[in-house]
């Protein structure tokens, strides 16, 4: 089985993989609400942190707890809880991000039976020079928290560990993006999807052996399919693997992204120091940030023209969750910004279920725009 | 039998005046759209038939039947075509198509060839989406923005108005516009609410007409939020179903304060006339 399957394959039994991880190793499992929970030291603690995903299906469980115009990936995310899907978990923690995904923590902690249940403030301004210091504050509390569940002091040594497994993991998930530069890139996008998804589930040091497999098959790697315009997708959270691959099938290939489960999640490294917490700290206030956490534009939009260049895009999806503010905000003037720059843009909103149908009709039109030149 | 408001009458035209068989080019075009379903046969660059005729419940069936009623007064056999295009909602499952292409640009380049180069920006008004499209002086789409899943102000969304006052789809314009003052407009163009909004109003004591006016003058304002968002650029043009609703259109271009360019022979078939054109170039590009 090549590397890409076993991506495939682990994602679509990740609840499994989470059990039998439990089973194999004896440790606890932390399920996370958004990427702004310190990995590494819930890895340090010898958990395994897993991040809380929903699954794209019609549900009406969430009706109760959640206001209908909270945003869909959150009311997804919370009827997995409802539903029973994560039992497994021994803790749920939160790094602070937005308002919304707070009610699905909210109600995670009041109505689903978890251990333990951690809420990470994360500073409004992350901007401030005093910024890292006071998550340290936070990461201190945290790290407590776990040591009690687990009984067991996080250590040093334990740290170090955790930051360079993840290092790694950036180094590599990066390595395997620099491919997708090529002309005929070697991975799809949907196929590069399952492999940061996975990332945010997986033992990472199995999922870095994958990913060490998956770079000595991907330069032998030719795939049966033109890669027909290059595009980016930018937007709010992004599992939906079925909607990427419709997509690709319309002939396009996604060969960048910027959001929380690409690019955005793992681009930023640790850079280790003789305070650790400090150093994690700084990682997650100075990251790719969500635009949640942030309101400095400049500093973002920067970093997008510039991936967007550097991978040759030819247009960009912009997406949104339903209701999902920051990001909305954001969409005029990434469209001015990428027309400035002669990119197109096509715009779309998402909610758990999308009508196939119409976005079909939408992602044709657009790419019809470049490829009926031709006419 | 009861009496369908919501049903219009199917019709199909032909050219009188140009004879198939010496055109050098022989293509169709079918639009399968939500609710209504064209076939456009073009002769050499000329519109040689047409038809217009209600979507069923499976897209191969209502492209037969389309194209079918537009050769039905032809000797044009299906084979006689040497290209066939699809487009609308059910582009992907008409049998006879050589290739899909969306009804995106579809409308834009029958508007373009109905309307002439000079047509910047076209509003299609269809049975279930409502678009916005912005094409070149060759009728090439350069950006389009589409409404949302729901079908509020769409020809769906008609017909269930039509029903509910009992009044034939095609007179709902005309009544609505025919009232001593413009009532205020529904509240919410979402059919379900719309739906009881308007029986409330009927059980206040308001005439069918006002109920329409207030109804068409929604569906017009919502149009307008949609166009102002992608802006409009002159020369501006309305294709579709819904185009033939004066209660409607004439709305939209009082609030945008444009003109619309009338679609000649008929602004329902742009889609189907457009796939036609571009089986046309799909031909003698294949020919070169």
């Amino acid at each position: 089985m090549s590397a890409i399957e076993k991506f495939h394959d682990i994602l679509a039994n990740r609840h499994q993989y989470a059990m039998d991880w439990k089973e194999r190793t004896g440790g606890k499992v932390v399920g996370g609400l958004c990427t702004y929970v310190p990995l590494e030291i819930v890895y340090a603690a010898g958990m395994l942190p897993v991040r809380v995903l929903g699954t794209h299906e019609v549900q009406d469980v969430t009706d109760r707890y959640l206001f209908p115009t909270v945003c869909p990936f959150c009311r997804d995310t919370l009827a997995q809880g409802l539903k029973g899907r994560y039992d497994y978990l021994d803790g749920l923690a939160m790094g602070r991000t937005c308002s919304h995904i707070q009610g699905t923590f909210d109600n995670w902690r009041n109505y689903i039976s978890t251990t333990l249940v951690y809420y990470i403030w994360f500073p409004c301004h992350r901007e401030s020079p005093r910024a890292v210091d006071c998550l340290v504050g936070e990461y201190t509390g945290f790290k407590e928290a776990l040591e009690k569940l687990t009984g067991k002091p996080i250590t040093d040594d334990g740290l170090d560990k955790a930051i360079e497994l993840y290092n790694t993991n950036r180094r590599l998930m990066k390595q395997v993006y620099e491919l997708r530069k090529n002309e005929d890139p070697p991975i799809t996008g949907a196929e590069a999807m399952e492999m940061v998804v996975t990332s945010q589930l997986m033992d990472v040091v199995e999922h870095n052996k994958l990913l060490e497999e998956l770079l000595e098959e991907l330069p032998d790697r030719k795939l049966d399919r033109e890669t027909g315009l290059r595009l980016m997708m930018i937007g709010s959270e992004m599992d939906d693997i079925e909607f990427v691959q419709m997509m690709e099938e319309l002939g396009c290939t996604i060969v960048i992204d910027e959001h929380c489960s690409g690019s955005r999640f793992f681009w930023d490294e640790v850079v280790p120091g003789e305070d650790r917490l400090a150093a994690i700290a700084s990682r997650y206030v100075h990251r790719w940030p969500c635009p949640a956490v942030s309101s400095n534009f400049s500093d973002r939009f920067d970093r997008v023209l510039k991936i967007a260049q550097d991978w040759n895009v030819q247009g960009a999806l912009v997406y949104q969750q339903k209701f999902c503010d920051p990001h909305e905000f954001d969409i005029p003037l990434l469209q001015q910004m990428f027309k400035e720059h002669d990119i197109p843009t096509l715009v779309l909103e998402f909610d758990v279920t999308i009508p196939f149908g119409q976005f079909r009709t939408r992602i044709e039109a657009f790419l019809e725009m470049a490829e009926l030149e031709v006419l | 039998m009861t009496t369908e408001y919501f049903r219009w009458t199917e019709y199909a035209w032909k050219n009188p005046d140009k004879d198939w068989q010496k055109a050098d080019t022989l293509v169709a075009g079918i639009d399968v759209g939500s609710v209504s379903s064209q076939a456009v046969v073009l002769a050499d660059d000329e519109i040689y038939c047409y038809s217009n005729a209600r979507t069923g419940s499976n897209s191969p069936d209502s492209a037969k039947n389309a194209l079918g009623m537009a050769l039905k007064d032809t000797d044009i056999k299906q084979e006689n075509l040497q290209f066939v295009v699809g487009t609308g909602y059910g582009r992907v499952n008409i049998p006879m198509s050589n290739k899909a292409i969306t009804e995106i640009a579809c409308h834009a380049r029958g508007a373009n060839y109905m309307g002439g180069p000079t047509i910047r920006t076209i509003l299609d008004m269809g049975g279930q989406d409502l678009k916005g499209i912005h094409c070149d002086e060759r009728g090439k789409v350069t950006q389009f923005l589409m409404n949302d899943k729901c079908a509020a102000g769409t020809g769906r969304g008609m017909e269930v108005m039509a029903e509910l006052l009992q009044v034939p789809i095609v007179d709902v314009g005309q009544m609505s516009l025919d009232v001593e003052e413009e009532p205020p407009p529904v509240s919410s163009t979402c059919v379900i609410f719309a739906k009881s909004e308007a029986i409330g109003l009927l059980r206040k004591g308001w005439t069918k007409n006002m109920v329409l006016a207030a109804y068409c003058s929604a569906m017009a304002h919502r149009v307008v939020g949609l166009l102002e968002r992608i802006g409009i650029e002159k020369d501006f043009t309305i294709t579709g179903g819904i185009s033939k609703n004066i209660g409607v259109t004439s709305r939209i271009l009082k609030e945008l304060k444009v003109d619309s360019v009338p679609l000649k022979p008929d602004p329902q078939i742009a889609g189907a006339l457009g796939a036609s054109v571009f089986a046309r170039d799909l031909l003698l590009k294949s020919r070169k």
